[in-house]
């Protein structure tokens, strides 16, 4: 009984994470259909930037939270504004924005390099490794607080695209982006805002991931596969779909170790993820737009 | 009569065709005698992935190369010969470090190689020095499967990780033999799925099936590279009651995976991530309430350097060319890899890279290594098999040398007391 507490706790803990890292991808893959490669890229800066001001300025990274989501949205729109918008819509922008992208990542990691070196980094606080009893079992304070997170992002999403004008906005020019400029909604400012959303959740989730694991210039490729199988899984363009499909994986590879070796866990998320996009190409909860 | 007149003018010309392929098969030979310098040539990872200890294996091949140039070279044939030493970045990829070693040997054209960092690479790399017979030695490729393909111009000063295993384990045994660990003591065999990992299995496997059941292994687990959570796996480990939690892995999974141990409220009598322990970085990013106790294995260690010998020459050389800073094993490998070769180069008496091999495959000489000297046995394909020098964190920052006795400056610890709060 204890094991099963203990990998339920270990699931819905990892789960938090994925969901976390998983959000911006699918925000902005729902509204300007790009495939935003330099994900992973933007989770690494996020995570530096919460060092630099854990270690420089001796800020909590939980404090840092506005600071590095404000920074990593602005860099989502300049990047939106001087690159992304150049791009032609459409399937025929599909290939041209992955290289583009790609090479979007890969200046911000030879700049990282270049700023940091390949030196691995931590945040280390007061409650790094503390932990509190739960239910028999130990749940990290750290992880808890992503999840915490990980649950108020998607509602404060949803309630963004519901309930404001801006919101509302969006999800008309996901829906028909040509009937939006009749109606006179500008779709590049919505275009432009998107982007800087979904870059800045990137760049959440980098902070996040800091406070938990080790990282260097290199850090995000793994963070964007697992964002990659969330997304697909979950439906793309479905936040509430995100989420659960996060739990669903982590779920997944957390149980995997009761019959599987431990190192052939991470590969049951592939697996799935080859046999939604087989059998339920819109994956798990269907394609909707940003519902 | 005429017919044979008629050859006699070939003759001689066929001898000089003859000869001149015999000087062109033997190109070392032919251009010793007119050398007037030796170029050896390297690539290190100085970018990318593995910088930084790329720049550690930087610091001791210079270290290496200035005092011999400041000494005048290497004594060769009777004249001393300046070393010049080209060094290129193979920004920490495989297709790099395999194109440039081509280029140093076939369009820089230098005698000999050194080796570039970490095993992946070596592996790559040696495969040129081999095709082009040019003698490669390195410090930086530990994996047993590299010596394993039985190279004759390869040479590997640093010991397999199967020897760290083992080494753990003798330590370990000792304590139990002394009634401090529980007989038979329950091992978690936890390690990376690499094969700096499979090594490090093989050392504690091979050990716990010769105990005669005093160390069985209730839980055998790998993981991968940069794992992003290990909940599950020890969860594994805290449901199986063990013992000793035996770990291999890199500093970035030590790192999570220890953190969440401590978070787990985990606690075993003995508990080791391999080649992982007391690094500074570990430390911040753990405290060191959380590492104390932990048991780590190394090819070298600067404490080493207290006692007179060629580790404290080396030891008191870096600092004074590096403002003080004490070398870790990096750096120590390097400078040791580089050492050899210069050993064998004067051994042989010429710039010849067959007889640099050949000396180089018999050699015995006194080494900065834990065990006094180097070989390298063709039975184990040329790789060193010097023993490593275990050391344990304590509450005081400092992880002195526990093992083995004859450089232990302190005695280690077990079981870990903080299982007893």
């Amino acid at each position: 009984m204890d094991r099963f507490v203990d990998l339920v706790v270990s699931a819905v803990l990892l789960a938090g994470l994925y969901a976390t890292m998983a959000y911006g991808l699918g925000l902005i893959y729902g509204v300007l259909r790009v495939v935003n490669l330099a994900h992973g890229g933007v989770i690494m800066v996020g995570a530096y930037m919460g060092w630099i001001l854990h270690g420089w300025l001796g800020l909590d990274p939980y404090l840092a939270i506005p600071l590095v989501v404000g920074a990593t949205f602005l860099l989502g729109v300049v990047t939106y504004r001087v690159l992304v918008r150049h791009l032609p819509r459409g399937a025929a922008g599909g290939p041209a924005s992955l290289l583009l992208l790609f090479g979007v990542w890969l200046v911000l990691r030879n700049a990282a390099y270049l700023l940091f070196s390949g030196n691995d980094q931590t945040i280390r606080t007061a409650y790094s490794t503390r932990a509190i009893p739960l239910l028999g079992s130990y749940v990290s304070v750290n992880r808890l607080a992503v999840l915490a997170i990980a649950v108020v992002t998607p509602v404060a999403l949803h309630l963004l695209l519901k309930r404001t004008y801006l919101g509302r906005a969006i999800r008309a020019v996901a829906q028909n982006a040509d009937s939006c400029t009749l109606v006179g909604i500008d779709v590049e400012r919505i275009y432009t805002i998107t982007f800087g959303l979904g870059t800045a959740l990137a760049g959440l989730a980098g902070l996040l991931s800091a406070t938990i694991f080790s990282f260097n210039p290199g850090f995000g490729s793994g963070e964007l596969l697992k964002s990659f199988v969330v997304v697909v899984l979950g439906g793309l363009g479905s936040v509430f779909g995100t989420g659960i499909a996060a739990l669903v994986l982590a779920v997944v590879e957390v149980f995997a170790i009761l019959v599987l070796p431990s190192y052939l866990t991470a590969a049951v998320g592939f697996v799935m993820l080859v046999l939604v996009l087989v059998f339920r190409p819109g994956g798990l909860f269907g394609q909707r737009v940003l519902g | 009569m005429s017919i044979r007149n008629n050859r006699r003018p070939y003759a001689p010309l066929l001898l000089a065709i003859a000869a001149l392929a015999v000087a062109a098969a033997l190109p070392g030979a032919a251009a010793a005698a007119d050398k007037d310098k030796i170029l050896i040539g390297a690539t290190l990872p100085l970018t990318g992935a593995e910088a930084r200890v790329g720049g550690f294996f930087k610091e001791g091949y210079d270290l290496a190369f200035e005092q011999v140039n400041k000494a005048g070279g290497l004594e060769v044939g009777g004249k001393k010969l300046p070393v010049q030493f080209l060094l290129l970045d193979d920004t920490s990829t495989q297709a790099s470090a395999v194109s440039l070693a081509d280029r140093l040997v076939n369009s820089d054209r230098v005698d000999f190689l050194l080796g570039t960092y970490a095993s992946h690479l070596v592996e790559a790399q040696s495969t040129v020095a081999e095709q082009n017979r040019v003698p490669y030695v390195n410090g930086g490729g530990g994996a047993t499967k590299i010596y394993k393909r039985k190279f004759k111009y390869l040479f590997g000063l640093i010991s397999p990780v199967e020897l760290l295993g083992g080494t753990l384990m003798q330590w370990i045994d000792e304590q139990q033999k002394a009634g401090k660990l529980p007989k038979p003591a329950k091992i978690a065999l936890v390690w990376e799925n690499t094969a700096h990992g499979k090594d490090f299995r093989k050392g504690i496997s091979d050990f716990s099936q010769k105990s005669g059941g005093a160390y069985p292994i209730l839980v055998d687990e790998s993981f991968e590279l940069n794992a992003r959570d290990f909940g599950a796996l020890l969860g594994k480990v805290k449901a199986a009651g063990v013992d000793l939690f035996l770990v291999d892995a890199h500093l970035p999974d030590y790192i999570t995976m220890h953190r969440q141990y401590v978070a787990n409220g985990m606690c075993h009598k003995v508990v080791s991530y391999g080649a992982r322990g007391g690094e500074k970085d570990a430390v911040q990013a753990l405290g060191q309430e959380n590492v104390n106790c932990v048991l780590s294995g190394v090819w070298w260690s600067a404490q080493l350097g207290t006692r007179p010998g060629p580790s404290q020459e080396f030891v008191k050389a870096f600092k004074a060319k590096y403002g003080g800073r004490e070398p870790e094993w990096f750096q120590a490998l390097a400078y040791e890899s580089a050492r050899v070769l210069f050993t064998a180069i004067q051994q042989a008496g010429k710039v010849d890279r067959e007889a640099v091999r050949a000396k180089l495959a018999a050699m015995k000489v006194p080494s900065l290594l834990p065990g006094g000297t180097v070989e390298f046995k063709a039975e184990f394909g040329q790789q060193a098999q010097n023993s490593f020098v275990l050391q344990q964190n304590q509450p005081d920052g400092a992880s002195p040398i526990i093992f083995p006795k004859d450089v232990a400056s302190a005695a280690g610890v077990a079981p870990n007391p903080r299982c007893a709060k």
